[in-house]
């Protein structure tokens, strides 16, 4: 047997999970890989296919049958297989027997790693056919999948995500014979619901390359890829309609295409009297109890209108938009009724009601947590301002920032945590300033999200984070591995990016001492450790923020080697780093810096120079770069005195002999280059640049 | 369409198919799960088809007759097919037809929504089942009653019936939807959900909020517990202790939404219901299959 064939296998279920889709198909696809390798079985991979009723997989080009494989086994010395007589002993005879060969097929042979000539058999095991081999292994690569809530239906003791309805398993045009829990595989399967009202044959599956074609006629599309790109397309269309465009949500877009077998968007409208709601909470109400995008006009203002996708191709009497409208008007009904029960009293109200949340065990309540926070921005307002009207309103952000947690809102809806409170300051005519630096202070959320717009902001987003990793760490909660439940890397990561992009000039070290110095006494761990802890954990932070922001490894060793506590200063010297290495002095440089490191290596080295020592021109020109350099008023001019060293590095390398016979020429000449290494090191590290 | 005509149809339909037929029991309950035709009716061996309505009371949900979505009772339809028939999603489907429900003019989808009743040891994995984009139905696969692993294995269907009607008709308020109509001789009077629930939803509001004695609330849950374990270990009786456990469970439901119960307390009487009705889930079993229960069955899985 030779050649080829494509491998498909479908299981149809009752509707599986969304959450469970990806991993299960991913899984399979591994251990399918992998044992297909185990089996000799050469594979391009496995492409895959699911909708809430469907995992499937295809394989193109899987060989139609093992190749034949060829074993040699070594036995015993030949001396002790042939008799003085040249019959074969008794030992001789077994050894064959064992392999199941006559004595005839033994050959005498020295394999490597032995001293006489010893019985050696060579076996040939013919390729079994691969239709023979799947149906063998198929049953248990899908019974030994991994499902995290596995269920039992029936009378069964089968385990499985959801039950188990057909199996679909071709190899070429040949049905692979497996049965699992009671289920044999043919070459048929079903489409959707909707179809089989008029159709009640199951869909025969002439070919493993029309399995999409074939579904696609039964009214499903088998590719969550094209869902998705069909679902973006309809929204667009559908928005662009009332002049609108979708609020995207990337997510969402994933969740529709996988809850849906057929995509069908269907827009519909909601009274416009809940316009009058914030903004974030239509979309939040939308999103999570009815899966719905929302449209918003030129103006970035919501129209009263909604997307969903339905799972069928059509909304032919209207049944869909008018119950999902139905749906909605009740659900927005239940925002408004919140929005109004928790603006009946002022946001400040909940401040003692913090008392009662518990922020973290060791650490106290969410009151206990805002008196840090305040008491932090007050520290660190009071060194970026001195203006006092200022200073005032971030201490009044700070104090009102954990409020929502107790409104109605934020309980049925989380993620509007910050933005609830800002928009009810807003509402009781608190400054502006107030308002928005509450409603953003936890961005960012994520590294996709911006930091706050506001400088108020950016002080509360730090001084809260600050206190929750400082306050964690003091208490033992640090992350490790893939570990860390309250996402401190996360809040790490923020603290970062507002230093950075603020401009701020506070050093970690500064800030960590701060914000232990308000944890005290809640501390259960000594100081001294979890300072360094968090020095450690903020250098990481910035390692990886600045490679999240694109710079090359070179730049971020280098520059990070040579210092990074100053983190506005690393940000300037990577900013021009990275626009020097473009510059053909560059190499040059970095070379000569190398040079510089290895001649300097093992010597006793001195500061003192004396210039007058120096003889040849070459280090003459270098030790007036020199005094540029130590003189540069800033990055910017340090860096471009460093550029125009290239030139005179190299003239002096190829000149000068560093290392000559007079002790004090010799002397002056490292001291020369000790300096000029320190001025290096003030952008960065180049022994350390690839 | 009227509500009690929903239920009839729901009750021919499934009689058709097998199923018994069952009444409500007469005690206070949160869910239709409750009902000892489904508590022990899901446990053992033994094929078992019922069909019932049941009244189901959350004084939590109580909004006092002024929430045109939300009750402090409701009333469920409620199915157990043991074991889980191979078409329940089918037959489930044709259920809807037989409301009237034409399916080739809606969106029906199968949702995911895990069930679990931590005060009867019961869980299941299933669905919620959303009409256009409204669900009307929680679907579920029991996996564990009472602290027991399911053998064969269930399926609950239970239909909200007032958000059915509701969501058929087009009715935005659920105090309009009509129950059915009285004819007399004088002619023909539609009675509305309103005209019979309306002042009990007030009565009952204000009594979980508002009027109920704590004091006496927290005296009745010690009493029914200490009741139920003297029925179960002196007597072995697990029909009479569980309708203790029932008291119990209403109960705490009641001091929940009086606020008498602190969060650090409420997983402790949570489980002093779920050790009541878990232990006559066993009880049940071994008078009714004659065979001891296997230890390694109880507690296991994600039981809470």
């Amino acid at each position: 047997m030779s050649g080829t064939k494509t491998f498909l296998l479908e299981l149809h279920c009752e509707e599986i999970p969304a959450r469970f889709l990806t991993p299960l198909i991913e899984e399979f696809s591994a251990a399918f890989t992998a044992w297909a390798s185990d089996q000799g079985l050469a594979s391009a991979g496995l492409e895959a296919f699911y909708s809430p009723r469907k995992l499937a997989w295809r394989g193109a080009s899987l060989p139609a049958s093992q190749p034949d494989q060829t074993d040699t086994q070594v036995g015993p010395p030949q001396r002790m297989c042939v008799g003085e007589d040249g019959k074969p002993t008794l030992q001789g005879l077994k050894f064959a027997e064992k392999w199941g060969v006559d004595f005839s097929a033994v050959r005498f042979e020295q394999p490597a790693g032995r001293k006489e000539p010893c019985a050696v058999v060579t076996i040939t095991k013919q390729g079994r056919p691969t239709v023979d081999l799947l149906a063998e292994a198929l049953p248990g690569l899908i019974a030994g999948l991994h499902v995290p809530k596995a269920m039992r239906w029936g009378t069964s003791e089968f385990e499985f995500v959801r039950p188990i309805r057909n199996i679909l398993c071709l190899f070429g045009d040949q049905v692979v014979p497996i049965t699992v829990d009671g289920v044999t595989a043919t070459n048929t399967t079903w489409g959707h619901r909707l179809y089989h009202r008029e159709h009640p044959e199951a869909v025969k599956i002439a070919t493993t390359e029309a399995y999409e074609s074939a579904l696609e006629a039964a009214g499903i599309v088998v590719s969550m890829e094209a869902r998705r790109t069909r679902i973006a397309q309809q929204l667009e269309v559908l928005a662009a309609e009332v002049k609108g465009h979708v609020v995207a949500d990337a997510e969402l877009l994933d969740t529709l295409a996988e809850i849906v077998e057929f995509p069908k968007i269907v827009r519909g409208e909601f009274p416009a009297d809940f316009l009058e709601l914030p903004k974030e909470v239509l979309v939040t109400s939308l999103r999570e109890h009815q899966k719905s995008f929302c449209i918003e006009g030129l103006d970035g203002a919501l129209l009263p209108c909604f997307l969903t996708a339905a799972n069928r191709t059509d909304d032919p009497a209207g049944f869909v938009k008018a119950g999902n409208e139905w749906v909605l008007k009740a659900r927005l009904y239940d925002a408004r009724f919140f929005f109004a029960e928790d603006r009946k009293h002022p946001l400040a109200d909940r401040l003692e009601k913090l008392q009662a949340l518990t922020f973290q065990r060791d650490l106290g309540s969410y009151h206990a947590k805002t008196g840090r926070v305040v008491a932090l921005t007050k520290n660190l307002a009071t060194r970026l301002s001195d203006d006092m009207d200022h200073i005032d309103r971030a201490l009044e952000a700070a104090r009102m920032a954990k409020c929502d947690l107790r409104t109605l809102m934020v309980g049925e809806f989380p993620e509007l945590q910050g933005i609830m409170g800002g928009e009810y300051l807003r509402y009781e005519g608190a400054h502006e300033e107030v308002w928005k630096a509450v409603k953003e202070h936890y961005r960012p959320v994520g590294a996709d999200d911006a930091i706050p717009g506001t400088p108020t902001g950016c002080l509360l987003s730090l001084c809260d984070k600050l206190d929750t990793v400082a306050g964690c760490f003091a208490v033992g909660l640090i992350p490790s591995g893939s570990k860390d439940p309250l996402a401190l890397r996360r809040a790490g990561q923020g603290i970062v990016r507002i230093l950075w992009e603020r401009g701020w000039a506070f050093t970690p070290a500064d800030l960590i001492a701060a914000a232990l110095r308000t944890v005290g006494a809640k501390a259960t761990k000594p100081e001294a450790e979890t300072t360094e802890a968090l020095l450690a954990f903020f250098k990481d932070r910035v390692a990886y923020q600045l490679e999240l922001v694109g710079y090359a490894g070179s730049v971020r060793r280098s520059a990070l080697a040579a210092g990074w506590e100053d983190l506005v200063d690393l940000k300037a010297r990577c900013e021009a780093l990275s626009a020097f290495a473009e510059d053909p002095r560059f190499a040059s440089l970095a070379q000569s810096a190398k040079r510089i490191g290895n001649i300097l290596k093992d010597e006793a080295l001195s500061t003192d120079f004396d210039g007058s020592l120096l003889a040849q021109p070459e280090e003459k020109v270098l030790a007036t770069c020199l005094k540029e350099l130590e003189s540069a008023p800033d990055q910017a001019s340090l860096l471009a005195a460093l550029a125009n060293l290239a030139e005179p590095l190299e003239a002096f390398f190829n000149a000068v002999m560093v290392k000559c016979e007079d002790p004090a020429l010799r002397a002056a000449r490292l001291s020369l280059l000790h300096r000029l290494r320190q001025a290096f090191l003030r952008v960065a590290d180049f022994s350390l640049w690839q | 369409m009227h509500i009690q005509e929903l239920i009839l149809r729901l009750q021919r339909f499934w009689a058709d198919r097998g199923c018994l037929i069952g009444q409500p029991y007469d005690l206070e309950k949160g869910a239709g799960t409750m009902n000892p035709l489904t508590f022990f009716g899901a446990l053992g061996s033994k094929p078992w088809n019922v069909a019932y309505v049941e009244p189901s009371r959350r004084p939590a949900d109580g909004r006092y007759g002024e929430n045109p979505f939300r009750v402090y009772k409701h009333l469920q339809f409620q199915v157990i097919l043991k074991p889980s028939p191979a078409k329940v999603q089918d037959l489930y489907i044709e259920s809807l037809e037989a409301l009237g429900i034409d399916l080739s003019k809606h969106d029906l989808r199968f949702e995911e929504d895990n069930w679990e009743s931590p005060t009867l040891g019961a869980w299941g994995v299933g669905w919620q089942v959303v009409l256009d984009g409204m669900e009307i139905s929680q679907f579920t696969y029991f996996q564990q009653v009472g602290g027991l692993d399911c053998r064969p294995v269930s399926a609950e269907l239970t239909y909200g019936i007032e958000r059915i009607c509701m969501f058929l008709g087009g009715y935005d308020n659920i105090f309009d939807l009509v129950h059915g109509e009285v004819k007399t001789d004088d002619g023909v009077f539609p009675v509305t959900y309103g005209q019979m629930r309306q002042r009990e939803e007030f009565e009952l509001s204000a009594y979980s909020f508002e009027h109920a004695d704590i004091d006496l609330h927290r005296t009745l849950f010690d009493a029914f517990e200490k009741e139920g374990w003297r029925l179960l270990k002196d007597h072995g009786h697990f029909l009479s202790a569980y309708e203790q456990a029932l008291k119990m469970s209403h109960t705490f439901n009641v001091l929940d939404a009086r606020g008498a119960v602190s969060t650090t307390e409420r997983p402790g009487i949570i489980k002093r219901v779920r050790d009541l009705s878990c232990a006559c889930a066993r009880a049940y079993l071994e008078h009714q299959e004659g065979a001891a229960v296997p230890v390694e069955a109880a507690g296991k899985g994600g039981a809470k």
